[in-house]
């Protein structure tokens, strides 16, 4: 894999990025509960960046959050978050990122934009919903929590990100537009 | 705030925890996270609960420190104990609470797993606790190394990896005054429908973007008008050596692998 100075700058600064989106309610408060911007950051990752740099700046993420840095939702990080059952979350949004991105490299209409932002949302919450029960049953070694109670468990935040999952794709292209205007970008890697 | 970025939950200090090797520490750490499913006796968790309490106090960090750093994930384990208690039903009734039979064979088990789930929390935050992110970011690119063989761009993840931990205070900051001039400029996150604190976030998100874009383009030309051309050759500031001490507690470690094969039930 050959990665350009300018493909590793983007990289890292997209990572930077997230950890922003994943506490973004410090810095300014929408509705009452601390919500966080991850799943919308990482569908951003894959329709601005592509398939390949989208993922791998989401694995830098998930790299700089377990050597330490408090850049996981709630400032949380470390280690130790590799033997939490919500771990899968953070793994999806590499494929999210990687997914999304493929999408619109194909097809990089408006709307395919959007297609694009719902199905990382789906991904994001098959892949991280199935790790948690996977991983839940593994390091409890018991199988009370049946697999719809991990379903049920999730349905709460689903309303949000589904809002939030189309506004990205929304977003997306105006994003692209004021990036371009205002710094000149390659756009060999990028995509729209 | 932003300090703590830097440096994560990295607890500065001299302790003989402190001063090994980061590779060592983190090897050891994820046999660790592998050999601890491997006990199922009480010799053999008592072995890993003594290396394990062994090493956190070896680390001189105040115990009520690291307990605060484990606070979100009591609820996982006294919850993972409760559902012990209430599904399994090994061994002879012990007593009955509300008419509803505990049995000896729950609380073992229960007991059993939520220790092995405290201590794969208490020794994998010791590694966070005791190294900075910098000094892990320098271990994976050493241990990732034989990759390189196979093209994977391990010297280019680990810079990445830096670059991020370096912006992310400054994205912060931008992040912090960017919504403070677009709140001056009448921008209302905190009150009315959520569709509208939703369209709020657009004038926050826009500038942030485009900032955080152009920062790794200027990073991007400062480091090549000052030679950079990938991994191949560079020198490092920093080196990493494994010293004695190191060898020491991996043939520690083995040993305590052994005894841990040898106490199994």
């Amino acid at each position: 894999m050959k990665l350009s100075t300018r493909d590793i700058t983007l990289s890292g600064m997209f990572a930077a990025l997230m950890a922003i989106g994943a506490n973004i309610t410090s810095f300014i408060v929408i509705g009452s509960v601390p919500i966080t911007l991850t799943t919308f950051f990482s569908i951003l990752a894959g329709l601005l960046l592509g398939s390949r740099l989208g993922a791998i700046s989401m694995t830098v993420y998930a790299l700089v959050g377990l050597a330490g840095a408090p850049v996981f939702s709630q400032f949380s990080g470390g280690l130790s978050a590799l033997v939490s059952p919500t771990f899968g979350f953070i793994i999806s949004y590499i494929l999210v990122a990687y997914v999304v991105g493929k999408i619109v490299e194909w097809n990089a209409s408006n709307h395919w934009f959007i297609i694009a932002a719902l199905v990382g949302f789906v991904i994001n919450y098959t892949f991280g919903t199935n790790w948690l029960y996977v991983a839940y049953k593994y390091l409890a070694s018991t199988d009370a929590i049946s697999y719809n109670v991990a379903w049920a468990w999730m349905a709460a935040p689903l309303p949000k990100d589904i809002i939030l999952s189309t506004f990205a794709g929304i977003l997306a292209p105006r994003l692209y537009k004021s990036i371009n205007k205002n710094a000149t970008i390659a756009t060999d890697n990028s995509v729209a | 705030m932003s300090n703590s970025f830097i440096i994560g939950q990295y607890v500065p200090g001299d302790s003989f925890i402190h001063r090994l090797d980061p590779r060592t520490k983190i090897a050891i750490i994820f046999t660790f996270v592998i050999v601890v499913f491997l006990a199922n006796s009480v010799a053999s968790y008592g072995l890993l609960t003594a290396f394990s309490i062994g090493s956190a106090l070896l680390t001189r960090i105040k115990l009520s420190y690291i307990a605060k750093g484990l606070t979100p994930v009591w609820f996982l384990i006294v919850f993972t104990f409760i559902l012990h208690l209430i599904v399994t039903k090994d061994g002879e009734v012990l007593f009955q609470i509300a008419s509803y039979p505990i049995y000896s064979g729950a609380i073992i088990q229960g007991a059993a797993i939520s220790l092995r789930f405290f201590l794969l929390i208490l020794v994998t935050s010791l590694l966070t606790l005791t190294t900075t992110p910098i000094e892990i970011t320098d271990a994976i690119e050493t241990l990732l190394g034989p990759l390189k063989k196979i093209k994977f761009p391990v010297h280019e993840l680990a810079l990445m990896m830096s670059i991020s931990l370096r912006f992310i205070p400054t994205l912060m900051q931008e992040t912090e005054k960017i919504s403070k001039a677009q709140a001056s400029r009448g921008v209302d996150f905190k009150t009315g429908p959520i569709r509208d604190r939703v369209q709020a976030v657009v004038p926050l998100l826009v500038p942030l973007f485009v900032s955080a874009f152009k920062r790794a383009e200027e990073l991007a030309m400062a480091m090549e008008a000052r030679g950079y051309q990938g991994g191949e050759g560079r020198t490092k500031l920093r080196e990493l050596k494994i010293e004695g001490r190191d060898l020491f507690v991996i043939s520690l470690f083995l040993l305590i692998i052994i005894g841990l094969v040898m106490t199994r039930a």
